[in-house]
């Protein structure tokens, strides 16, 4: 993913402006976008190996085993299984506890609206414009927002940053492991995918009608997706054009360049994945087809209240639905909602349930709020187990975000995102004793060694 | 069905329970059951409960006589939970203004939203999912730092639902968006003041009749009526003290996410506390010392913690039990958990229910498991003795859904 570094586009640009418009060689210096400028340069915490005994596992692929083992080595998840005869530096004996993957939330505003949520700190949806695919929440990111430690005391170990829903394009999305750090390039998830936010229905309607200016109906919506779409595809054809022109060794003009579209191509080349928020049924419908008028997938639908009228929709498009196990009624969008959402939607074949927070307090029980979609489901005829359910906040949670290849399950080879929970993590009384991040220990909730505090907290009274 | 004898005033309680005695005709026993009692008798295994006209007639009665009985079966019996600090009957949809009618931009202290109460409100089957039973509906308010009435309501569902009219005054004092904290407080002292003036001067012969206002701050003044005052920070809740003391209130603090710092200054005060336990995120500045500890500390200092649903309480008081399970989970006592959504709630504002006890309302949940944990749910509730469902507009959405059917699905009713 590392680009080498750039020429500035400034002195490429003048260069060009000099030498005019020739499309035909000597070949100016070749323009080339970084894809990555601001890239992570988080590195695990020091970690031992570490040999969790005893334990019983939901390994997030389904599977739940008994007095099992859970070893971690170099970082990663090196096997699971009972009786491992493995050695480590460390072993914990989990007699009685349950291991889990670590959680991961794919909603998230910490960081961007973080505590104290004083207006200084509101820096989580450039709200100026219906189209600001310009906008990277990573760089509104306050690593010092005390919720990243709530959240990892609740066992999240990842979690991606979204920007705010008033906008048809909010901008990019970030994923991050949750480690302390001072910088936000310190937590960034080596080679996560970037995320694109879009918004549907009620938000954008509202804030920018009434400004006067489109969209201030669902069809205004769609119109402003459609416009950017458009522009978009231009965008791309340009780019390719050149880059196609170049590599045919003429020297054609370099493009102008637009970070709304950087964005916006990104989608269009499969780089930059869709989060959606997106509400009702006849929503995420029709934002399936304007995907596929565009060419480009329409990604995870976020809060999708009414995911469960169109549940087969969503699995045969390939695409997760993000939920909350109960939240609604806050707007007329929000009205329809059932408390087995996630497991209607989880029930078709090829589906990926997500139960998700977009809160700085229920991110710390997302194992809580997924408890109460398997027992109401449970309650009114489906038959969901624990390890079935932990899916929803780890595996599909990974896949939504596209790194379901490195993290999300323990399986050998991915990385040791790990939590110890005192008791099945679907009671309410349970609570992560320790949270393993890429094998490293980065809370124990016996030693304040490792409870991390922000520096906001320090020393107030 | 016995009759009404007691000729007791005709309070509200009364006029609603003579509204709803044709629904109430039958008398009800539980029996078999495991009864948290929320009382000095803690818990009773194996317990039968006597209802009739709306009322806990009888406890482990030599006899158990009554028209039905219902075999718990050793399942777990609690008093109808009551939620608090919520909009419940005064707001439909969040964001649709006109479904909303728990403020007013000239409320005041003589701001009633009970006149505007809606029982038919689909928030109010969600809410009993939960075990709510009751409610104390609080209004927003609007530019005054009096935000108007507290409401008791119950949760039948019946046009006679309003149980309890000017149950509390509510105040928002603490961190302004404009101005200072000290010019709120100023006005609280003040209007306390001036009322207090002007009825100790009083000449009887010019005594026009009172107005709503003079007649709450009589109530407020004389400790009748709580004094509910929204508030965080821990040098706020100090002043309230001192205001409590120079006026002899009946002071309530809400909010109270710093209240731990003062623990012993409230219990020695007596001043009782309604907060989220989930509250464990510094918001402001005012509450740098939210935590979830904090429930189980005050309990511990001697506090009286009544528990309610931050943020949209409204939609979502059902949770309540969730909450009391992470309290209890963070180092509250099961049973005070238990009475943070009850008896403790019904004492504060005055609710003859809140406890299962003779001559206490017949708010009773019945639960196949732990109440406070996510697995549970509710097999059976009464409310002022007559048997409610939980079955809600979400229910139906549901079944619609889950039903296979070749028509579309409108016509799956």
């Amino acid at each position: 993913m590392m680009q080498k570094f750039a020429p500035s586009l400034l002195v490429v640009a003048l260069g060009v402006a000099l030498a005019g418009c020739q499309d035909n060689g000597p070949q100016d210096e070749k323009v080339t976008i970084n894809k990555n400028p601001y890239p992570s340069t988080y590195t695990p915490l020091k970690s031992t190996s570490t040999l969790i005994t005893n334990a019983t596992v939901l390994t997030g692929t389904g599977e739940r085993l008994e007095e099992a083992d859970v070893l971690l080595v170099d970082g990663k998840v090196q096997q699971v299984g009972k009786d491992l005869s493995a050695s480590a530096d460390v072993t914990i004996d989990a007699q009685g506890k349950w291991v889990t993957p670590g959680l991961i939330d794919v909603h998230s505003h910490l960081g961007a609206y973080p505590n104290p949520s004083v207006e200084s700190h509101q820096d989580g949806n450039e709200m100026t414009s219906p189209n600001t695919a310009e906008v990277w929440v990573e760089h509104s990111v306050w690593p010092q927002d005390p919720g990243f430690n709530r959240a990892r005391e609740g066992g999240i170990t990842s979690l991606q940053i979204l920007p705010g829903s008033a906008n048809l394009f909010g901008g990019r999305g970030v994923t991050l492991k949750n480690v302390p750090a001072h910088t936000m390039q310190g937590m960034k998830f080596p080679d996560a995918p970037y995320g694109l936010k879009m918004a549907c229905g009620e938000n954008p309607k509202r804030v920018y009608g009434r400004k006067g200016i489109l969209p201030m109906t669902r069809m205004g919506n769609m119109a402003g997706y459609r416009t950017a779409w458009i522009g978009a595809a231009e965008y791309k054809r340009e780019w390719d054009k050149y880059e196609a022109d170049y590599a045919a060794g003429k020297n054609p003009e370099v493009p102008h360049r637009d970070i709304k579209y950087d964005t916006l191509r990104g989608v269009l080349e499969g780089e930059v994945m869709i989060h959606n928020h997106c509400y009702k049924a006849e929503e995420m419908a029709m934002m399936i087809d304007l995907s596929k008028e565009f060419g480009y997938h329409a990604g995870t639908f976020h809060h999708g209240i009414e995911a469960y009228k169109i549940a087969d929709l969503l699995a045969e498009n390939g695409s997760c639905a993000a939920l909350w196990p109960d939240w609604w009624g806050f707007k007329m969008e929000a009205y329809d909602m059932v408390q087995e959402n996630v497991a209607i939607v989880d029930a078709v074949k090829n589906s990926c349930a997500v139960v998700h927070s977009d809160s700085d307090t229920t991110i710390q029980r997302l194992n809580q709020e997924a408890g109460k979609v398997m027992f109401r489901a449970n309650d009114n005829g489906f038959n969901i187990s624990e390890a079935h359910a932990i899916k929803w906040i780890t595996v599909n949670a990974a896949k939504s975000l596209g790194i379901d290849d490195k993290t999300g399950s323990l399986e050998a080879g991915k990385q040791g995102d790990v939590v110890i929970w005192n008791q099945n993590p679907f009671s309410v009384y349970a609570k992560a004793e320790q949270v393993f991040v890429d094998g490293a220990k980065v809370y124990d909730r016996e030693d304040t060694a490792f409870q991390a505090q922000s520096d906001f907290m320090l020393g107030q009274k | 069905m016995t009759k009404l004898t007691h000729s007791f005033s005709l309070s509200l309680v009364a006029a609603g329970l003579l509204a709803s005695t044709a629904a109430n005709a039958e008398s009800f026993a539980i029996i078999n059951a495991t009864v948290h009692t929320s009382t000095e008798q803690g818990v009773l295994n194996g317990a039968s409960i006597v209802f009739d006209d709306g009322k806990i007639t009888a406890i482990n009665p030599a006899k158990v006589e009554a028209d039905n009985i219902v075999d718990a079966q050793g399942q777990i019996v609690t008093a109808g939970f009551i939620g608090s600090m919520n909009q419940l009957g005064l707001v439909e949809v969040g964001a649709v203004a006109g479904s909303r009618d728990a403020g007013d931009d000239k409320a005041g202290i003589d701001f009633d939203p009970s006149l505007a109460f809606n029982p038919r409100s689909s928030l109010i089957p969600y809410a009993r999912k939960g075990g709510i039973t009751r409610d104390v509906v609080t209004p927003h308010g609007g530019d005054s730092i009096f935000a108007g009435l507290a409401t008791v309501v119950d949760l039948s569902g019946e046009f006679d639902s309003v149980k309890q009219t000017q149950a509390a005054l509510v105040v928002y004092l603490g961190e302004q968006r404009k101005g200072s904290r000290a010019m709120s407080l100023k006005s609280l002292i003040e209007k306390l003041s001036e009322h207090q003036q002007k009825s100790t001067k009083k000449d009887k012969k010019d005594d026009a009749k009172p107005s709503t206002e003079d007649k709450v701050l009589t109530q407020v003044l004389a400790g009748e009526m709580p004094l509910l005052v929204t508030a965080s920070r821990a040098s706020d809740i100090i002043e309230l003290i001192k205001v409590k003391e120079q006026f002899s209130l009946n002071l309530v603090i809400s909010g109270a996410q710093d209240a731990v710092v003062v623990k012993e200054q409230l219990a020695n005060a007596q001043v009782p506390v309604i907060m989220s336990a989930m509250d464990n995120l510094p918001g402001s500045f005012d509450s740098l010392h939210a935590h979830l500890t904090n429930a189980g500390e005050l309990e511990k200092a001697g506090v009286k913690v009544l528990l309610a649903i931050a943020g949209d309480g409204s939609h979502n008081v059902y949770q309540l039990r969730f909450d009391a399970g992470n309290a209890v989970s963070y180092g509250m006592t099961q049973e005070g958990a238990l009475k943070a959504i009850t008896a403790n709630v019904a004492d504060v504002f005055g609710i003859n229910a809140g406890r299962i006890a003779v001559g206490k309302a017949a708010d009773l949940v019945m639960w196949n498991d732990d109440p406070f944990e996510l697995n549970s749910h509710v097999t059976k509730m009464f409310i002022n003795g007559v048997e409610v469902s939980t079955e809600s507009r979400h229910d139906k959405l549901r079944d619609r859904y889950l039903t296979e059917s070749n028509m579309p699905r409108a016509y799956t009713k």
